[in-house]
């Protein structure tokens, strides 16, 4: 009798494991970008995606994916230096970093880490600060890496619903955690969080799954359902198919953000913490689309 | 019919064999007959030009950058450009460690060891490793800042991927040329004529020397153009032989006693006439003329005579020797062959010599022990064949030991250097991007891995207080505290690097007491310290009158040349 039921299940298994195939092929992001900066500059001409002070960056390694965004503090602009520098020059490196493989796919803080140590090394290191939001995908686990240190962040979504989302780190009201290098007499006073401090999480994921990677300037303008309505648009993954759909997503956060008299989830925190606001937030929009998809050269 | 048939098959077969035969030997016949019939035709085949970048950066002498950043170190020479043809000063390059005229003007700087060639000019090198195998038409270096220190270019039989390397590993100079200085700092691409060789090469070696550059000289990318397959030209065209080329001095030394004189028989008996004037002449007055030589028109002016022999073989020619520019033909053999000579040695510079096989450690164990009693100057950069042993029979046999140079020797694990104490003499210790951990006495450090260096700086405060040259370049952990010991314990130092040491800041009044602690004070490094303000340079300036180099992060040059009268050079780096 007993020796029935293992046989029964060491078939059973036979089978299971070779209908199953799905495991042993690589998956890949398959990703497109589109931002708004806030005063409508595209600014200087730089490597890599910026919109506003806003910066991203998708890197393909042999191991793994890679998608970043950094929101540059847009404070800094008083006292004379520009955001959008650090926040540019941060993911820049970290796509560089990646490109020569000097990271580890289940440590997406450690890519954080070492691109800020990189930003030291400049012998006049950059002023300025931002949030980072890191997304790695490994190809052979399935598994996707996080970090995110600050307000930006990602969400996944599976079968219309959203499966996992990020935190918002903030220290008080409209002040996130943010890597940040002052000038050596400020250093005391301006606010520096360690990208040690940056939350982490690891899951699984499947063949399908659309990951949005994106700054404040979206999930502060559109909420989550509006965010899943113009996600169920998205019918095939080849490429131009995830560029419109994150430009739509993009637009349409663009003109909600102006809109004096809607209530935007921005608005919604405002008022919860006892401040009469309506209306949009006008903040630079970054939208990173990607979706898992199998890997091909 | 049958027979027939086998009878004409075997005669067939007997033909077609003696034909394929014929075919494989005129094959084998070589070359000449494809040249035969090359001439014959009208148009040469087409040779396709295979351009690669770098693969992998197999070694280099010394980098600006930390040994794990992206930042100024010799990896980012590897593959494509970063930055050409931008021009300026980027992280994304290759930078080595000094420039200029700074490091040799110091009170620390080793003096120069005799019987150097003027012709070499290398200061530092880096190697590089190419995808395939090529014979070389092209070798271009894109510079993109301050360029022109390329003073030499090396091809390497060896190809450094392989499972089971050769015995035999050639270098061949491709290029070589004196240190120069660009008319602008802006970037370009260095190509010089490079010579045909006959071997396909993958692995380049470049040798620097940015002696007369204005500041740090970096390098983006290189490019190795060349052919598949061997040139037709070099089979007609006998490269043109260069008598200084003619030195296989080394190789030549392992013929011992080979004597190539025609006058031996004659010399042995008449003592006198047998060498012509020679004999006339005292026998210091020789030694002082064959001092002027060279190492190895030393080793081939012994193969001339025996009277000459015993001159060039007189170990008090071989008081101070330095190997290094014969790096690429040094090996065990010749090593045993200076033995004999080299019993009273003071300075060795071996520096660069013996990587891939050709200096094994017990050679050399076995030429420091015969050799070793009387030295007083090693310097062991580069040198990747050392491990514990070298070190421990370099520290029993030379007690006299004071200057020992290690930089670069990154395959001597940290338990090595428990030998160097045993060093009573040591004035000077290199110990650059070595994997030393511990900490012993008197010993002074460069970039390492120590995790706290408050703890070295205040063991050196206690024990070294003659402390005359400190190097802490890039010594993160070193705080206020560390410092403010080491000025209180050694007040007699005259040069202090602290570069890149990020946890000290201006605002603590470490730096305002340091000033005021070291008098002596000749060269002080504050390279990339924000927090340098003018107060700090006030008290420098009042306190320490020896200032002669200063190398600060700053904006007014004039200031700094009005305030600092004897200073002879100043590293502002804005000007």
């Amino acid at each position: 009798m007993l020796s029935v039921l293992s046989y029964g299940r060491l078939v059973a298994r036979a089978v299971i494991g070779g209908l199953s195939q799905t495991d042993s092929r690589d998956y890949s992001l398959v990703s497109a970008s589109f931002g708004y900066g806030k005063d409508f500059r595209k600014g200087i001409f730089k490597k890599g995606m910026c919109y506003g002070d806003d910066a991203c960056f998708i890197a393909r390694h042999r191991s793994a994916d890679v998608l970043g965004v950094a929101d540059g503090v847009g404070g800094w602009r008083d006292y004379g230096v520009d955001p959008s520098q650090f926040s540019a020059t941060l993911m820049r490196t970290c796509e560089r970093l990646v490109k020569e493989g000097r990271f580890v796919p289940s440590n997406p803080v450690g890519i954080l880490t070492t691109s800020y140590y990189e930003l030291l090394q400049n012998k006049v290191p950059l002023l300025g600060s931002s949030t980072a939001c890191i997304v790695v995908l490994d190809r052979q686990s399935h598994r996707l890496h996080t970090a995110n240190l600050g307000d930006s962040g990602f969400l996944v979504v599976r079968g219309g619903e959203v499966v996992h989302r990020s935190d918002e780190q903030q220290h008080y009201f409209n002040t996130p955690f943010q890597l940040s290098i002052a000038p050596p007499e400020a250093e005391g006073s301006v606010l520096s969080d360690s990208p040690e401090a940056a939350d982490s999480s690891s899951f699984d994921v499947q063949l399908g799954d659309i990951i949005l990677t994106a700054t404040d300037g979206l999930f502060d303008n559109m909420p989550d359902y509006m965010i899943l309505q113009e996600l169920k648009k998205l019918k095939y993954t080849n490429y131009e198919s995830i560029q419109q759909t994150a430009k739509s997503i993009a637009e349409q956060a663009h003109v909600l953000a102006y809109d004096p008299n809607y209530m935007s989830p921005f608005a919604q925190f405002a008022n919860d913490n006892g401040l009469n606001v309506r209306g949009g937030k006008p903040d630079d929009i970054t939208v990173l689309l990607s979706i898992v998809a199998e890997y091909t050269d | 019919m049958f027979p027939m048939l086998t009878l004409l098959s075997m005669f067939y077969y007997i033909c077609l064999r003696r034909r394929c035969r014929s075919g494989s030997r005129g094959e084998s016949l070589g070359g000449r007959r494809a040249l035969v019939d090359l001439g014959q035709r009208s148009t040469l085949p087409v040779t396709v030009e295979v351009e690669q970048y770098a693969k992998e950066v197999l070694d280099f002498s010394s980098h600006y950058g930390s040994e794990n950043s992206m930042s100024y170190t010799m990896w980012n020479l590897a593959g494509v450009p970063n930055v050409y043809p931008s021009s300026g000063d980027f992280t994304q390059t290759a930078v080595f460690r000094t420039y200029g005229r700074w490091w040799d003007q110091c009170v620390s700087s080793p003096a120069q060891i005799r019987r150097t060639p003027p012709s070499f000019h290398s200061r530092d090198f880096l190697e590089l490793a190419f995808e395939e195998q090529v014979y070389p038409t092209a070798v271009e270096v894109l510079e993109t800042y301050h360029p022109g220190a390329v003073v030499q270019i090396l091809a390497c039989s060896l190809n450094p991927f392989t499972q089971n390397p050769p015995a035999d590993v050639r270098w061949e100079v491709l290029w070589s040329g004196e240190p120069t200085k660009a008319m602008n700092p802006q970037a370009r691409q260095f190509s010089p004529t490079i010579r045909p060789i006959n071997f396909p090469t993958n692995l380049l070696r470049l040798e620097v020397n940015s002696s007369m550059l204005e500041y740090y000289t970096e390098l983006d990318a290189v490019v190795l153009r060349g052919v598949r397959e061997r040139p037709i030209l070099a089979l007609y065209k006998m490269p043109m032989i260069d008598i200084s080329d003619l030195s296989d001095g080394e190789e030549d030394l392992s013929e011992t006693g080979g004597a190539l004189c025609c006058r031996s028989a004659a010399a042995d008996h008449k003592h006198s006439l047998g060498n012509g004037y020679f004999d006339k002449l005292p026998y210091e007055l020789i030694q002082v003329i064959i001092s002027h030589l060279a190492v190895p028109d030393l080793c081939r002016l012994g193969q001339c005579c025996k009277l000459l022999q015993q001159h060039c073989s007189d170990p008090l020619q071989y008081v101070q020797l330095s190997l290094q520019p014969y790096w690429s033909r040094l090996n065990d053999a010749s090593l045993a062959h200076l033995q004999p000579r080299c019993t009273l040695l003071q300075r060795l510079n071996m520096s660069w010599c013996g990587n891939r096989g050709a200096v094994t450690a017990a050679g050399f164990c076995s030429f420091i022990r015969s050799c070793g009693m009387s030295l007083v100057c090693l310097e062991l950069s580069c040198c990747h064949f050392l491990n514990e042993m070298c070190l421990e029979v370099i520290c029993a046999t030379c007690p006299r030991l004071q200057e020992l140079d290690l930089s670069s020797c990154d395959r001597l694990q940290p338990q090595a250097f428990t030998h160097i104490a045993k060093l009573a003499h040591l004035q000077r210790l290199i110990l650059y991007r070595t994997k030393i951990e511990h900490i012993h006495n008197h010993i002074f450090y460069h970039e390492s891995f120590i995790e706290d260096y408050d703890v070295v700086v205040s063991l050196l405060a206690a024990r070294c207080r003659g402390l005359v040259s400190l190097d802490l370049w890039r010594c993160r952990n070193l705080s206020e505290r560390g410092l403010a010991e080491l000025v209180a314990g050694c007040a007699g130092l005259e040069e202090l690097d602290l570069g890149w040491c990020s946890s000290l800041h201006s605002s603590s009044g470490c730096i305002q007491l340091l000033c005021r602690r070291l008098k002596r004070l000749r060269k002080l490094f504050l390279t990339a310290n924000r927090t340098v303000c003018d107060n700090d340079l006030e008290q420098l300036a009042a306190n320490c009158p020896s200032l002669e180099h200063l190398d600060i992060l700053g904006e007014d040059i004039n200031t700094l040349t009005s305030t600092f009268k004897n200073a002879v050079m100043i590293n502002p780096l804005w000007h």
